[in-house]
């Protein structure tokens, strides 16, 4: 209960068995409406289930949301992507926003973001 | 003045000039590869092949003169709009920098930067259409705040040299740079 681990424990055995039945009971339910009569249905006394139409539209639906949510996934990463000429590939809130520390010796420095002039002269510009 | 070949990110060869004017001059070019008479066949071959096709379909001999038209319409459009030749860099230590481009019909647009409000030009990495690249900019000052950039200004947009051409022309820029007397931004008033 405390722990926050994927082990098995008795109450997920009781909710895994729980969606199994449930799972089951649905699928046969849908199995009855899509292929059952409607007369048959009628004199059974289920006169306002949805129109059969429906038992054959939802799947396509389904299917082709899930075809255009790949696409639109990628669409959507594509537009959040930061532009080449925004100060967000260099930056954000955080970096300005951070204090300086002092620097003490034998100690380990804090950990801060480096300006990115410092890290391409570091990088870049042969040691001197 | 000498030039050498380097690579961009599509693999195409490129060519970067070094000029320098003056001790605190320079001149950085990049030029980038000619359209190709093969990429230009085979477009405009699938263009007409498809106009040959449509005028099959629909016996209209208008599409194929529509095709001729389109064809040398978009090429028009495209050396003139599209196709860079020739990126350069300027910088002039105490004055600014300019960035030129040049296409291939012979278009050149310029911008300058003075130098006030240059802060640095560095190696910036960023995510550009499934990749990351390496892009040299130019960061500008913010007047609010005396750490702060403003604004990036990416160069050479169209020709993306890889690596190690920019590695050349960033330290040629920051031999330059180097010299500035270190002064805060323009409008100092806090």
């Amino acid at each position: 209960m405390v722990e926050n681990s994927p082990a098995p424990l008795p109450e997920r055995a009781i909710y895994g068995f729980a969606l199994f039945l449930g799972s089951w009971f649905g699928f046969i339910l849908y199995l009855i409406w899509a292929y059952i009569p409607e007369t048959w249905l009628f004199s059974l006394g289920l006169t306002y289930w949805p129109q059969k139409y429906w038992a054959v539209a939802l799947p396509v639906y389904l299917l082709v949301t899930i075809g255009i949510g790949y696409i639109l996934l990628f669409g959507i990463n594509m537009m959040s992507t930061a532009p080449l000429n925004s100060t967000h590939t260099i930056t954000d809130d955080y970096a300005k926003k951070q204090q300086q520390k002092k620097f003490q010796e034998e100690a380990i420095p804090a950990l801060r973001d480096i300006p990115i002039s410092e890290v391409n002269r570091m990088f870049f510009l042969p040691e001197k | 003045m000498a030039e050498r070949w380097f690579r961009s990110a599509s693999g195409a060869p490129i060519a970067l000039r070094r000029r320098q004017h003056s001790a605190c001059c320079r001149e950085l070019s990049v030029r980038c590869p000619r359209l190709q008479l093969r990429s230009l066949s085979a477009v405009t071959s699938a263009v007409w092949l498809a106009a040959y096709g449509l005028f099959a379909l629909s016996e209209n001999s208008m599409v194929l003169s529509a095709a001729i038209f389109i064809t040398l319409i978009g090429l028009i459009i495209y050396l003139h709009f599209v196709k860079i030749d020739q990126e350069s860099l300027l910088v002039i230590g105490s004055l600014g920098i300019q960035v030129t481009s040049s296409y291939a019909s012979g278009k050149e647009s310029t911008t300058f930067i003075e130098m006030s409000q240059v802060k640095d030009v560095v190696i910036n990495e960023a995510i550009h259409m499934q990749e990351v690249i390496y892009y040299l900019c130019i960061l500008l000052w913010d007047p609010g705040d005396p750490e702060g950039v403003s604004e990036v200004v990416p160069l050479f947009q169209s020709s993306k040299p890889r690596l190690d051409c920019l590695i050349e022309v960033y330290k040629s820029c920051q031999e330059i740079l180097e010299q500035r007397k270190p002064t805060p931004q323009a409008s100092g008033i806090k």
